[in-house]
């Protein structure tokens, strides 16, 4: 007979056998049900093994002196995860009260049902402050506090599904300044979908690839056993622009006053520096905040009104008499000295062209048909150089090709040529004052700057230097030959300081400084209809200190309505805006600049 | 007799049963040692992990903090805010012919921008080899015989 402590032994090591096979089982089962095959599936795809694209900040945009033109600041990225709504009226009215969101909008989207294949998450395109999106999570905490304990599928007030991700936003802390140049960055499509989000218009549009950066896809977990380095990114490159700021907002204040004074349809002003071909400041109307791009089809109405300075054709008028005289004094054919009597009119193919003012102004010099800025004149220099010659040298200024400046949207046209259709003898004549030839302003200030600059001809552009992986690369300046000589060049430079400070161009005089510059009246030409009489592009064109030209400027005003005249309206605005420059540019009056070479 | 000698040798049931326990729990302390090493080594690789995850989320959160900074400079140094900050300090636009200017040697103007440092056209000298690098056996063996030729006709007086 065993005695009764084995017993209890044995009882005891029974039990506990049992209990150890119970939980074994039950272990067993844990591991193989349905419900926990779905969580281990749902846990992996959340977590593990997942293909991940790292994309780069998109690099920044700098003037020339370093001051930042667009760059990126962080926000948050507000979506709905619908798995987790449980409130759609609580989401909605705390977007509409916290981030000024339209309710019924957001109260749609809160309510789609949740479909594992088709609805998953809603992006609101909207992003929030860093201030915005701590009042929200300050608002949720609170709302789950008081929530406490309730039913499962009970509506209360919760922001349970609302999320806000942080991102990088394209961000311009100067506003609607240089847009036109700068251009904007569909940022809000850049999460989500960020193959959508691109540059659009101006600098951000032409260099959008190296702004972009290379996106690297890693494979990523956030199972932390697999957990690995992530690789480096390199931002898109930064870019370096040839544009002075403070130059930038002068012209834009002087533009925008001169607009608004002269009723035109429009203005441009392009400031380069003839030496190097940089541009220093460049505008046109009308400009967009890029910071709210989504509003750009309430300021242009079509795509050339973007930048026009590159992208908008037009007869120049009389500022195109620049390079007739430089052709004909290039080719022999005149020289400043040259006398012309002016009758008031001359016949070219049939048809009679006359002076602006339907005058005769007797004989007179090259620089007197300059100064009085005579059709017939420079309509006789003309057939005086030929067909073949006027256009050869016209083709040497880039006319009728694109500049290939560095910015999104340039257009060119053709010059018709002799034998073409459309081509009339009488074209020549037209030609030779501006009429029946199309240029873009930053072609035609393009083209001239090679009067200021010694014959020599620079390549317009934008860009000063990209930063990338940590260096610093200058753009190299690019030629674009020598379409005349230096000495023709100094002549017609000369010639036209003599102009500009004749008593018909008073309107244009700087103080202290011997300026070259010509005025512009174009007609319009208006489809079949021909030319509007009373309705003009107004013009002028100037360069200086002549003895060392470091700036170019062209206005262009469309259709002015208080003044149909070149040098009644579009004068004073270069006068005002080089009284301007010559201050930001730190160049002294021509006498002072001669004391101190002395020096 | 066999009988005696098997039980005069025989191991004590007690003992046996104690060698049998020291066994076992030999087995057990291997076992949860094996188990302890492999916990451990197994937490700290996912605490590295976690830390790694941490890290990589640091960075990017730094990366961006750095670009948000840059932008609040940027909108700190906007020209429409300059403009303000200046008028509010009493500063106007300058009259022209208020202005002088002075020549001060050695200043060559101010400097556009330097974010990083410039590339230039990297020169390398032509790289120096050993002429017994690029030169044939029988060169080295001529130039050595010539040589030797040479200092034989210095010693001749």
């Amino acid at each position: 007979m065993k005695s009764e402590p084995f017993v209890r032994f044995r009882f005891i090591a029974v039990s506990l056998s049992l209990i150890a096979a119970l939980l074994v089982a039950q272990l067993v089962r844990i591991q193989v049900s349905a419900n926990t095959r779905a969580m281990r599936e749902d846990t992996r795809k959340t977590i593990e093994d997942g293909k991940r694209v790292l994309y780069p900040e998109r690099g920044n945009i700098y003037d020339r002196w370093g001051h930042l033109l667009a760059g990126n600041k962080e926000m948050y990225q507000l979506g709905i995860d619908l798995r987790y709504v449980v409130s759609p009226v609580t989401i909605a009215s705390t977007l509409a009260s916290v981030a000024g969101m339209n309710y019924n909008d957001v109260y749609a989207k809160a309510s789609t049902e949740y479909d594992a294949n088709s609805a998953v998450y809603i992006d609101l395109r909207t992003t929030i402050t860093p201030e915005q999106a701590q009042k929200l999570q300050t608002l949720q905490i609170s709302l789950e506090k008081k929530a406490g304990k309730v039913q499962k599928d009970q509506e209360y007030p919760s922001l349970l599904g609302l999320v806000w991700t942080p991102i990088l936003q394209r961000s311009y802390p100067e506003g609607s300044l240089a847009s036109n140049l700068v251009g904007a960055y569909t940022f809000l499509d850049r999460d989500g979908n960020r193959d959508l989000g691109q540059g659009i218009y101006g600098v951000e549009a032409y260099y959008n690839d190296i702004l972009a950066g290379q996106p690297v896809i890693v494979n990523y977990s956030l199972d932390p056993n697999k957990a690995q380095t992530l690789p480096n990114v390199p931002p898109g490159a930064g870019l370096i622009l040839t544009i002075d700021i403070q130059i930038q907002a002068m012209v834009e204040k002087v533009l925008d006053e001169s607009v608004a004074k002269t009723k035109s349809d429009s203005g441009t002003i392009v400031v380069l520096d003839p030496k190097t071909g940089e541009i220093l400041a460049m505008t046109s109307t009308p400009r967009m905040d890029p910071n709210k791009y989504w509003d750009y089809q309430k300021t242009f109405h079509d795509g050339t009104e973007t930048d026009r300075a590159v992208s908008q054709m037009y007869e120049p008028g009389s500022v195109f008499k620049v390079l007739t005289m430089a052709t004909g004094m290039d080719t022999g054919t005149v020289t400043p000295d040259t006398v012309y009597l002016d009758r008031g009119t001359i016949e070219v193919g049939g048809i009679t062209i006359t002076n602006w003012d339907f005058l005769a102004h007797g004989p007179q010099t090259m620089e007197g048909c300059m100064q009085l800025s005579l059709n017939v004149c420079l309509a006789w220099v003309a057939t005086q150089i030929g067909e073949k010659n006027f256009y050869a040298y016209l083709d040497k200024f880039g006319i009728g090709r694109m500049t290939n400046v560095d910015l999104s949207g340039e257009v060119d046209w053709p010059v018709l040529l002799p034998g073409q259709p459309g081509w009339t003898p009488f074209s020549l004549g037209a030609n030779a004052y501006g009429q029946g030839v199309n240029v873009t302003p930053i072609q035609l200030a393009s083209a001239i700057s090679a009067v200021a600059n010694h014959g020599e001809m620079m390549a317009p552009h934008i860009l000063k230097a990209i930063v990338a992986n940590g260096k610093q690369e200058a753009r190299p300046l690019r030629s674009l030959g020598n379409p005349i000589s230096a000495k023709t060049a100094t002549d017609l430079t000369n010639m036209l300081a003599q102009s500009v400070e004749s008593e018909s161009y008073q309107n244009a005089h700087i103080d202290g400084y011997r300026i070259a510059g010509k005025t512009g009246t174009a007609s319009i030409s208006v489809g079949k209809l021909g030319y509007i009489t009373n309705l003009t592009n107004a013009s002028f064109v100037g360069w200086g200190p002549v003895e060392d030209p470091q700036f170019l400027v062209y206005v262009w005003l469309e259709k002015p309505k208080t003044n149909m005249w070149g040098s009644l309206v579009a004068s004073p605005v270069f006068a005002e805006v080089v009284r301007q420059l010559v201050v930001l540019m730190n160049i002294p009056p021509d006498d002072v600049r001669e004391k101190l070479k002395g020096q | 007799m066999t009988q005696s000698l098997i039980q005069a040798y025989q191991q004590a049931p007690w003992r046996n049963q104690l060698k049998w326990i020291a066994t076992f729990l030999l087995g057990v302390i291997v076992v949860a040692l094996v188990a302890g090493l492999y916990l451990s080594i197994s937490a700290q690789a996912m605490s590295m992990g976690f830390e790694i995850q941490e890290k990589n989320q640091d960075k990017v959160v730094i990366a961006q903090d750095i670009a948000d900074l840059r932008n609040q400079l940027g909108d700190l140094t906007a020209d429409p805010a300059m403009l303000e900050r200046a008028k509010a300090l009493g500063y106007d636009y300058v009259n022209p012919s208020d202005l002088e200017y002075i020549l001060v040697p050695g200043y060559s103007g101010r400097q556009t921008a330097s974010l990083a440092p410039q590339t230039a056209t990297e020169e390398f000298s032509e790289p120096t080899i050993n002429p017994e690098y690029t030169s044939s056996l029988s060169e080295i063996l001529f130039q050595g015989l010539l040589k030797f030729s040479v200092m034989q006709a210095r010693r001749i007086p």
